[in-house]
């Protein structure tokens, strides 16, 4: 009997690795080493056209002239993240409220045209970036329908603007209309910080990257409704019925009782988002190549412009590491703030 | 139907393994692969690689490419356009398998010979003396002369002849002025109608035709200094600026255009300053448009324009580079030369195809005659970043966002930065 | 709403709430449809627009009803080879789909059920790397299909992409909540690991394996970052998205938007095809991915 196990443990041993094998194999090549390259390469001065073997080892000077020294490369890279910072801050909040509001709704019982409106605001989640970004580019356009939309809605107020050309920060703009300007800011707003202008970092998203935080959430609501209604369907009717016997009312049931069950669920969405906002990468290559201005110069398109475009690959690798550490970092503080509020 | 579930899916996986068992094998041959096809012994198949432009243009290529195929069996040559040129010239030349001849704009190529990237064969074209000198130096660095250029185009200033006529004015002529230029902007912009009277971008690429103008320089000859802080450039600046806060002028994005020759096309602007390629464009897309083209206005230091040029670049480690260099030599020769540039699009890089080509073009003329006076775009490797810097700042200048000597100052510091690499 | 609302009472006050409460609802349903609209509306307008003449785009954008009918933009895409890039796009999300599901499956079948030695690290090991943003894979990616030579070719489009950590941890996900009972009576029955994996477990875990069928086939047919790096030289390698993105530089600088949203809407009408039929499963797939585990 005791060597029926062995033999059996044994044979499990191999049948367990033998299944794993396709997985290891296509993980070692196309994860694994490459992570290593990744690292190997951000300590190198290679420029992407010569071979590789040919990239000269040059310690953390990548790291040192993105972070360390004052010049164009750390404004750039400065500038990519201070962009991507904005556009994560105005988009989780934005996507993640609406898609819990648009689910609570949506899940209510007695609603009719339940399975329409599901679809419906569902459906721009299963396309293609791509598609989508040609088409709000269409829609964007000076004369096109978001702005003729705005303009029937403002009663003929708004001034009708090129979204995808516009460098202008929102909070420049606020600013303007209590008269502060970069010529009347006070000498501060005019130091530079970390080879950036305070004037700078305080701008706000620029339209055009208002531009894509809009689309962006358009098309991710879909997705983080359903994963919300997937977690509100497994809320049992009695807590609800309680809630309705106490006579609670509907905002009260939501803020009392909904919540705080969907708490786990929230901050997966909200995990989900920073992730995939800190990445936005096909619709700014598509909309805006990173203009006007540098506005829309996400931290994932100035890796590729980098390493792709401008020949410098080892550069590219550094700036995609630290992009990696800061998300990393991210996912950590809302794990850690996740399992403080479990508590 | 559990059986046959499974049987489909075993099927795709055979399929999927198959084909991850097969070394890549592009489903068009490439032109290594293509060169071991045992059908034709002793044939060198080349690829050339550019960029796709109108159709016009793709097609007279691929003519001249068959002209030469046909001469030549032992040679045979490849067209392979592709967009995203840079980013795509890049990875095939790290990718090992380079193409054997590619276009190289003259701004790019500091930066493919500093990686080492080009072989020069510059000198090893027939009767080199005959390129104009001014293209010649655009595929120059530090005295080599690395690949011949297989055209040219300047900048010139376009207007719509309709809008002149309906505004009264006489028709801009080669000894305008920067004055001649504003005041006509002006008298032509309607803001009712949606028109403005001159579509500028911001884009280094034409406001540095007015540095020039004024007598500017982005660096020293040496380049050992950036000289884009100076008074001459800020007149430029301000000029060119001045033109859009103004109301005269606008960027294509506010005329709900791709770029100003759309616009132009569209009759939302009068003006605009565009090279050749806007000729063909507007004959396919605006065949009814009523169109003249002088050259661009003097400025306080006199003319100036900007001469944009490609070469024919051998890559350093192709296979085949003699077979290359030879197709190269025929495609900038004065046979090959005179094939491509006859069709009108970009004019002929030889002066010995000068006048031939004018009696068969002649209301080109003005973009010719600026060949006499025209400034080469290549500057340093890395100049990339200046072009960005000076973008974003014309950008921002158009805005109000920024003066234009703060763009200037940013400029300059960057370039400082590139020069000193 | 409407079973609630029948209790009748023939009071003044009770008619004015009905009245108030009725208005409310029409209301909400009214912005509920405004919602729809705005979710919806535009992909209407682009089919519209993908049939309009490049004139009347111009000097009408927002209408809704083309005035000239006009198959031009497709005819442009088509000149393009868009019926090439459809194939590979079919083709490559397909072999992609089938070796993800099948490579996840005997992953996260081995990972869950055989507790060999070594396969806590394993499976740690693999889920952690969905934390690695793809971007900053994007270079050595590029480096490791270079020496592989697999650049320019289906292969460098498809290996890399047949297993996803993803799968296996939707896979595991769902094996481990399969009772061992199961596998323990086939054991009895002398069946063996393949047996047991093929016949028993797999067919059991069908839920799972259309949610990642789904997810797998829609993440690599809107898949855009991994060809734009593989594919340099090569045009009959494009996919659908690669070469839609390529369309805004290629087709001259000027924006000719009946054809670039007739690439849209050729990208975006299959996948929505798949959609209308399997809107369940998307639905519920969703569901399975880790809010439940």
């Amino acid at each position: 009997m005791a060597t029926g196990i062995k033999q059996q443990d044994r044979q499990d041993a191999i049948a367990g690795w033998l299944f794993m094998t396709p997985a290891l194999f296509l993980f070692a090549f196309f994860v694994f080493i490459p992570i290593f390259f990744a690292i190997y390469f951000s300590f190198t001065d290679w420029n992407g056209i010569s071979p590789p073997t040919e990239a000269r080892f040059i310690g953390a000077e990548n790291f040192r002239v993105l972070l360390l020294e004052d010049g164009i490369r750390r404004a750039d890279f400065f500038k990519a993240l201070k962009n991507t910072a904005y556009f994560s801050l105005g988009v989780v909040p934005m996507q993640t409220a609406l898609a819990l509001l648009l689910a609570v709704v949506v899940n209510q019982r007695r609603l009719r045209f339940k399975s329409f409106f599901r679809t419906a605001y569902y459906f721009p989640s299963i396309t293609s970036s791509i598609a989508i970004s040609m088409l709000f580019l269409f829609l964007y356009q000076r004369n096109g329908l978001v702005n003729q939309v705005l303009q029937a809605i403002t009663f003929g107020l708004w001034q009708p603007i090129a979204w995808m050309a516009d460098p202008r920060g929102l909070f420049h703009i606020i600013f303007g209309w209590f008269g502060l300007t970069l010529e009347t800011a006070p000498d501060w707003m005019r130091a530079n910080v970390l080879s950036l202008p305070v004037w700078d970092w305080i701008s706000g998203p620029s339209v055009a990257l208002m531009g894509i935080m809009l689309l962006n959430t358009w098309t991710t609501i879909g997705t983080m409704m359903v994963i919300f209604l997937a977690a509100l369907q497994d809320v049992p009717r009695e807590v609800y019925e309680a809630a309705e016997i106490d006579g609670a009312n509907s905002r009260q049931v939501f803020f009392g009782v909904t919540l705080p069950l969907l708490r786990p669920t929230l901050f997966f969405v909200v995990t989900l988002g920073l992730i995939g906002t800190f990445q936005v990468f096909d619709q700014v290559y598509v909309m805006s190549a990173g203009g006007p201005a540098k506005t829309t110069l996400t931290v994932a398109y100035l890796v590729y412009r980098n390493g792709f475009t401008n020949s410098q690959m080892g550069l590219a690798a550094a700036i995609a590491l630290l992009l990696f550490i800061i998300i990393f970092t991210l996912t950590l503080v809302q794990r850690r703030i996740t399992e403080g509020k479990k508590e | 139907m559990k059986a046959k579930h499974f049987a489909l899916l075993t099927l795709l996986l055979a399929v999927a393994l198959l084909l991850a068992a097969c070394p890549a094998q592009p489903v068009a041959p490439a032109a290594p692969a293509a060169a071991e096809q045992p059908a034709a012994p002793g044939v060198i198949n080349l690829q050339l690689m550019g960029w796709a432009s109108s159709d016009a243009e793709n097609v007279r290529l691929q003519e001249v490419v068959d002209g030469w195929n046909a001469a030549n069996p032992d040679i045979q040559v490849t067209l392979n356009l592709v967009p995203d040129y840079d980013t795509k010239l890049q990875t095939s030349l790290a990718g090992g398998a380079p193409p054997d001849i590619f276009y190289v704009d003259s701004f790019r190529l500091p930066d493919l010979v500093a990686a080492g990237a080009l072989l020069p064969i510059g000198d090893q074209m027939t009767d080199v003396d005959d390129f104009y000198p001014s293209l010649r130096e655009a595929f120059t660095v530090d005295n080599v002369f690395y690949c011949p250029p297989k055209d040219f185009a300047t900048l010139a200033l376009e207007y719509n002849t309709d809008l002149f006529d309906a505004a009264g004015l006489a028709y801009p002529t080669a000894d305008w002025t920067w004055d001649d230029l504003r005041a006509a902007a002006e008298a032509l912009t309607d803001k009712d109608a949606g028109v403005v009277g001159f579509a500028i971008n911001p884009d280094f690429a034409r406001w540095i035709a007015f540095l020039y103008q004024a007598g500017g320089e982005v660096t020293t000859p040496d380049f050992s200094a950036m000289t884009l802080n100076t008074p001459e450039a800020l007149t430029a600046m301000e000029f060119y600026v001045g033109l859009v806060r103004d109301g005269f002028a606008a960027p294509a994005s506010d005329l709900d255009s791709g770029w100003p020759g759309e616009a132009f096309g569209k009759g939302r602007a009068a003006m605009t300053m565009e090279g050749n390629w806007i000729v063909p464009y507007l004959k396919d897309q605006f065949p009814n448009l009523k169109y003249g083209i002088t050259e661009l206005p003097s400025g306080p230091a006199g003319k100036a324009t900007m001469a944009f040029t490609v070469c024919y670049g051998v890559a350093a480690n192709g296979r085949n580079t003699e077979a290359a260099t030879k197709v190269v030599d025929y495609l900038t020769g004065p046979v090959g030369m005179k094939a491509w540039t006859d069709l009108g699009l970009a004019m002929p890089t030889r002066q010995s195809l000068r006048e031939g080509w004018l009696t068969m073009y002649p209301e080109l003329e003005p973009m010719l005659s600026g060949a006499e006076y025209a400034r080469k775009w290549q500057f340093r490797p890395g100049f990339a970043d200046v072009l960005d810097t000076i973008n974003s700042g014309l950008q921002e200048a158009f805005g109000g966002l920024k003066t234009p000597q703060q763009v200037l100052e940013e400029a300059q510091a960057v370039g400082e930065q590139v020069l000193a690499r | 709403m409407a079973a609630s609302m029948t209790t009748t009472a023939p009071t003044a006050v009770r008619r004015e709430s009905r009245l108030r409460e009725n208005i409310r609802l029409v209301l909400s349903y009214a912005l509920l449809f405004l919602i729809a609209l705005v979710f919806l509306y535009p992909f209407v307008l682009a089919i519209s627009t993908s049939f309009k003449t490049l004139p009347e785009i111009n000097e009408r954008p927002v209408a809704l009803i083309p005035q000239t009918f006009t198959l031009e933009g497709y005819q442009r895409m088509f000149a393009l080879n868009v019926g090439r890039w459809a194939f590979n796009s079919f083709f490559i999300a397909t072999t992609v789909t089938v070796s993800n599901v099948l490579f996840s499956a005997l992953a996260g079948y081995s990972l869950t059920r055989i507790a060999f030695p070594g396969s806590r690290f394993v499976f740690l090991a693999i889920i952690g790397t969905m934390m690695i943003p793809g971007i900053v894979q994007l270079i050595p990616m590029f480096i490791v299909l270079k020496t592989l030579g697999m650049i320019d070719s289906y292969t460098g489009l498809i290996i890399p992409k047949m297993v996803t950590a993803f799968g296996i941890f939707l896979m595991a996900q769902f094996f481990e909540a399969i009772p061992r009972e199961i596998e323990e009576a086939a054991r009895i029955d002398g069946a063996g690991r393949f047996r047991m994996f093929f016949q028993i477990v797999l067919p059991l875990a069908r839920p799972a394996i259309v949610a990642l069928v789904i997810f797998s086939f829609q993440g690599s047919w809107n898949e855009f970052m991994h060809p734009l790096i593989v594919i340099t030289t090569n045009q009959d390698l494009y996919t659908l998205p690669l070469g839609l993105a390529f369309l805004r530089g290629g087709l001259g600088q000027n924006l000719q938007w009946n054809a670039l949203l007739a690439g849209s809407m050729l990208t975006t009408v299959p996948m929505a095809t798949i959609f209308f039929f399997f809107q369940r499963y998307f639905i519920e797939g969703i569901s399975y991915s880790g809010v439940k585990g």
